[in-house]
């Protein structure tokens, strides 16, 4: 019987021999170990296993950044594990080349049954991650647009509404500026035409989403 | 993980990861029965008054606010392992203290558990 070669990637030697323990009862398995990715990247190097299985926090730069290098190494399934993932993390996992995502508190069966799955081609996703992975798309897709509409505004309107983020009434602006305060008002509506934007406060809103992307 | 051992040593585990338990399981192995109880459930401190345990382990500062008064009642040592920060507690005198180097791996973690059940180390 061909045995799925799992090496498993995570500093914590708590989860690693977890793994052991529940994948050395089954016939189907053998485990290598991995505790940071200098061990990852030998490991793989010497044989390639079938399955990662690597920790979001595998030191030094975390479990992302191992899977994009593991791609390099060698073609097996990559997944990322942590506790509590966050839809970004999926996303970026992903992106990064991730074949699935597990949360840690996934229970043995579970854990037998998913990688077995990944030998079927399966991609291991709890429901509740792939909607997460979606709402994450979902955030992309608008801040991209949020991003396009944004290019629209020209240098001076984008300094009036920089301004007005910083809490600046009409005056002071056209003060900063050295304009007009009837520019400043037309500046304002032209923004709020441009991002499709009700008031003031939405725009100053736009500006803090925008920049916090 | 299911009969008490006929020595009667039970470690509970109340954690938020069942492979914490299968690793405590393990290594604990000839030593002790470890049986795993998911984290979050609410009334630990009555599962474990119910239950009476000769070991606890914990993994989160709620199960170990739970855990505490039935260890320092019983005596029973109750080790608090803080997965995030890589450190581990273990309840002494009344208090929590560190070992000087932490070891999170399952036999760093038999070892704190072993020198207080069956060794000369003072719980509670």
């Amino acid at each position: 019987m061909t045995r799925t070669r799992v090496l498993v990637a995570d500093a914590l030697a708590l989860f690693r021999s977890g793994i052991q323990a529940v994948l050395g009862r089954e016939r189907d398995f053998e485990v290598v170990e991995a505790s940071g990715l200098e061990q990852l990247l030998r490991a793989a190097e010497e044989r390639c296993p079938d399955i990662a299985l690597i920790d979001l926090d595998l030191p030094p730069r975390g479990g992302i950044s191992a899977v994009a290098q593991l791609s390099e190494h060698c073609s097996c399934c990559a997944i990322v594990w942590s506790f509590d993932p966050s839809a970004e993390a999926v996303l970026e996992a992903v992106r990064a080349g991730a074949d699935g995502y597990i949360d840690k508190r996934i229970s043995s069966e579970g854990l037998v049954r998913s990688l077995r799955g990944v030998t079927r081609g399966e991609a291991p996703l709890a429901r509740d991650l792939t909607s997460r992975m979606i709402d994450a798309l979902h955030g992309l897709d608008l801040r991209e647009r949020a991003r396009e509409r944004a290019k629209s505004l020209s240098a001076r309107e984008r300094q009036v509404l920089e301004l007005v983020a910083l809490g600046a009434q009409n005056k002071q602006i056209a003060n900063e500026l050295l304009i007009s305060e009837f520019t400043v008002k037309r500046h304002m509506q032209n923004i709020l035409h441009k991002l499709e934007l009700p008031s003031r406060g939405a725009a100053v809103a736009f500006l803090g989403k925008l920049e916090a992307v | 993980m299911n009969a008490r051992r006929e020595d009667g040593t039970l470690v509970a585990v109340v954690s938020s990861a069942p492979l914490v338990g299968e690793a405590l399981a393990a290594s604990m192995e000839a030593l002790a029965e470890v049986r795993w109880f998911p984290s979050g459930r609410g009334d630990t401190a009555g599962l474990l008054n119910s239950l009476r345990p000769d070991a606890v382990v914990v993994d989160s500062e709620d199960e170990a606010r739970a855990a505490t008064p039935f260890a320092r009642t019983s005596r029973v040592p109750l080790v608090y392992v803080l997965l995030e920060e890589r450190k581990v507690r273990f309840l002494r005198n009344g208090g929590w203290e560190e070992p000087p180097k932490p070891d999170l791996s399952p036999e760093g973690i038999r070892n704190l558990l072993v020198g207080r059940l069956f060794g000369r180390e003072r719980t509670g």
